[in-house]
C-alpha cells in the first residue's frame, strides 16, 4: 500500500458542518504561550491531525478545522495554553465516524 | 420532559447505554444525552469487546440479524517485530467458536448504534415507555450543582433535572473535572494516543488471507519496531470486509521521540512483512483518540459523589495487561453497576454519597477493579523499554538463526539463544525482566 500523507488521511474523515463558512472553534489555543514560554512545543508533534504546525521561524500555529476530537493536545500541553471543549453539534466542526 | 428524571446519563457510548439498558429494565425514568448524531458517531476504539458480558446485557445477541458486531474472535496472535522480521505466537481454537463468544470485534459507529436500538426496545417495554428518552445531537455543557449535590444538566439554554447523574462521557472527561472528581489538568504521563485506519478489501480476499470462516475473526497485537522506538504497540483486527489497523503510542514517549503518529503508522504499514499482509487494501477512514494506559494513577480521585457517578473511560477504566487491551468490557460492566446503584438509591429514596458509595464497592468486588489492581505490575512491565524494544529484537534475532538452514555445522539452539541474548541484552537483565514478568502476570 502506498504511503498516505496526512492531508490524504484527513481526506477520509467525515467532518460536520463542512458547508458552513464560519464554524465555532471548540479549541482555543493561546499561541503566545507556545511561542514565548513553552520549550517543548509538544502539540506540534503529537497531534494526529496536524492541527498544530511550526512555521519557518519556529512559531506555533493552530487551526481547529481538521481536529478529529481525540483530546491528545489537552494532555500534551502542560503550559495551560490549550482550552479544550467538545464541538457544538449545531455550530461547531468536529467529526462523524462512519466506522469508528 | 418537564418532570424530574430518576437519572440523567451523559454519553451514549457503551458505558452509558449499558447503564440505560439496566435502568429501563428496572423501570427507572431516565434521559440519556449523546453529543453525536447517533450513538457511536463520536466513538473510536481498537476494538475488541472482550468477555461474555454482552451476552448478559443482550441475551443471544448473536441471533440478531445484524447484530452490530463485525466478527467473533477464535484466532489470536502476538507478533514481535524487528526491522525486517516478525516472530508470532499464534493461537486458534475451535472451542472459541462456541457461544457466548470470548470476544467480538466491533466498529463503534455501528455497534453503539445497534446497542442504542436495543435500549430503545427495553424502554418501550418499561413503565416509562413515553417518559424515558435517548436524546442524540445534544452537548451537555455543565452538570448543575446545588449545595454540593449534582441535580441536573445544562445543554445550551436548556436545563434538565434528575435525582442522579451518571457521567459516561469518555476519556476526555470534562464534566468529571467540572464536578471536582478529577483534577482540571490531567498530565499526559498515563495517557496514550491511538491512531487507526480502516482498510477495505474484497471480502473473499480478506477471508482467504486471514483464514476466516463465516463470522470468525482474528486479533493480532504487535510489539517492537511497529512503533519506531516509541513506547506502545500495534494492532490488527479483522472486520467483515475491512481491517482495523493502528497503533497505540505513549504520549510522553511520542513527544520525546520527535516523530509524528501518522508517520510511524506509515512506517508500520511499510514494514516488509506487514506490507504483504496489507497488500491491495484501500484506506477508507482515518481516526485517532486519546486512551488511558491502564495506570490507575490517572483515575479520578473518586468515582461517586452526592448525586453523581462516573462510569467507563470517564473513570479511566481501561487496561492493557499484555493478554488483551480491555476497556469496552469495563465500560459495560461499570455502566451496569452504576445503574444498579441508582436503582437501589431510588428504592431507598437516598441519592447521597453515602448510598452511591455502593457503586465503588460493587466495582471493587467485580473483575474490573480487581483485575486493574492485580495487574498494575503488568501494565508497568509492558511499558518498560525492554519489553517494547529489547525483547522483540532478541526474539526476531533468535528466529533468524533458528529458522535458517545454512548447510554448515549448526550450533545448538542454546548457543543461538545465547548469541541473541548477548546482542540485545544480558542474561542478568533478562533474568530480572523474567522475574518481573512472572510476578506481574
Amino acid at each position: 500500500m502506498k504511503k498516505l500523507s496526512i492531508a490524504e488521511r484527513l481526506g477520509k474523515v467525515t467532518y460536520l458542518n463542512q458547508g458552513k463558512t464560519e464554524a465555532k472553534p471548540h479549541i482555543i489555543v493561546d499561541t503566545d504561550i507556545c511561542n514565548t514560554e513553552c520549550g517543548h512545543k509538544a502539540t506540534t508533534r503529537v497531534c494526529p491531525a496536524n492541527c498544530y504546525t511550526l512555521d519557518d521561524v519556529g512559531k506555533v500555529h493552530f487551526q481547529f478545522e481538521d481536529c478529529i476530537e481525540c483530546g491528545t493536545c489537552m494532555y500534551a500541553c502542560d503550559m495551560n495554553a490549550v482550552t479544550w471543549n467538545y464541538p457544538d453539534p449545531e455550530t461547531g466542526r468536529g467529526v462523524k465516524w462512519n466506522f469508528g | 420532559m418537564e418532570d424530574k428524571f430518576d437519572c440523567i446519563i451523559i454519553g451514549g457510548g457503551i458505558a452509558g447505554l449499558s447503564a440505560a439498558m439496566t435502568l429501563a429494565r428496572n423501570n427507572a425514568k431516565f434521559l440519556l444525552i449523546e453529543r453525536g448524531e447517533f450513538s457511536g458517531a463520536k466513538n473510536v476504539s481498537g476494538g475488541v469487546l472482550w468477555g461474555e458480558g454482552l451476552s448478559k446485557l443482550v441475551p443471544e445477541y448473536w441471533n440478531d440479524e445484524d447484530a452490530g458486531f463485525e466478527r467473533y474472535i477464535n484466532h489470536r496472535r502476538l507478533t514481535f517485530m524487528d526491522g525486517d522480521s516478525t516472530f508470532s505466537i499464534d493461537f486458534k481454537s475451535e472451542s472459541f467458536n462456541e457461544q457466548p463468544y470470548k470476544g467480538i470485534i466491533v466498529l463503534r459507529s455501528k455497534f453503539d448504534n445497534w446497542l442504542s436500538e436495543k435500549v430503545m426496545e427495553a424502554i418501550e417495554e418499561s413503565d416509562y415507555a413515553d417518559e424515558s428518552f435517548l436524546a442524540p445531537n445534544i452537548l451537555v455543557e455543565e452538570v448543575l450543582m446545588d449545595g454540593g449535590k449534582a441535580v441536573g444538566i445544562r445543554a445550551g439554554e436548556e436545563k434538565f433535572y434528575a435525582d442522579s447523574i451518571i457521567i459516561a462521557e469518555g476519556v476526555n472527561n470534562l464534566l468529571t473535572r467540572q464536578v471536582g472528581l478529577q483534577n482540571k489538568y490531567v498530565p499526559a504521563d498515563a495517557l496514550a494516543v491511538g491512531v487507526k485506519e480502516i482498510i477495505r478489501y474484497d471480502q473473499k480476499v480478506l477471508e482467504d488471507r486471514f483464514q476466516l470462516n463465516g463470522l470468525s475473526g482474528m486479533s493480532n497485537e504487535f510489539i517492537g519496531t511497529a512503533t519506531q522506538g516509541v513506547e506502545g504497540g500495534g494492532f490488527l483486527y479483522t472486520n467483515k470486509d475491512t481491517i482495523s489497523f493502528g497503533l497505540v503510542l505513549s504520549m510522553i514517549s511520542l513527544r520525546d521521540s520527535g516523530l509524528k503518529p501518522y508517520d510511524i503508522l506509515n512506517e508500520f504499514k511499510a514494514h516488509p512483512v506487514l506490507k504483504d499482509t496489507l497488500k491491495g487494501g484501500e484506506v477508507i477512514e482515518y481516526s485517532a483518540h486519546a486512551v488511558s494506559t491502564g495506570d490507575m494513577k490517572v483515575m479520578p480521585k473518586e468515582i461517586y459523589s452526592d448525586g453523581v457517578l462516573v462510569a467507563g473511560e470517564a473513570a479511566n477504566l481501561l487496561m492493557n495487561s499484555g493478554k488483551a487491551i480491555q476497556g469496552m468490557d469495563y465500560a459495560m460492566h461499570s455502566g451496569i453497576l452504576a445503574a444498579e446503584t441508582i436503582v437501589e438509591a431510588k428504592t431507598k429514596k437516598d441519592f447521597s454519597a453515602g448510598t452511591l458509595k455502593n457503586y465503588r464497592t460493587k466495582l471493587e468486588d467485580s473483575f474490573v477493579l480487581k483485575d486493574m489492581k492485580n495487574f498494575q505490575g503488568a501494565v508497568d512491565f509492558l511499558h518498560s523499554k525492554q519489553m517494547f524494544q529489547t525483547v522483540p529484537g532478541l526474539v526476531c534475532d533468535f528466529g533468524k538463526q533458528f529458522f535458517s538452514i545454512k548447510n554448515e555445522p549448526t550450533p545448538k539452539t542454546r548457543e543461538m539463544l545465547s548469541k541473541s541474548v548477548k546482542k540485545h541484552s544480558s542474561y542478568w537483565e533478562l533474568l530480572k525482566l523474567g522475574l518481573k514478568g512472572a510476578r506481574s502476570l
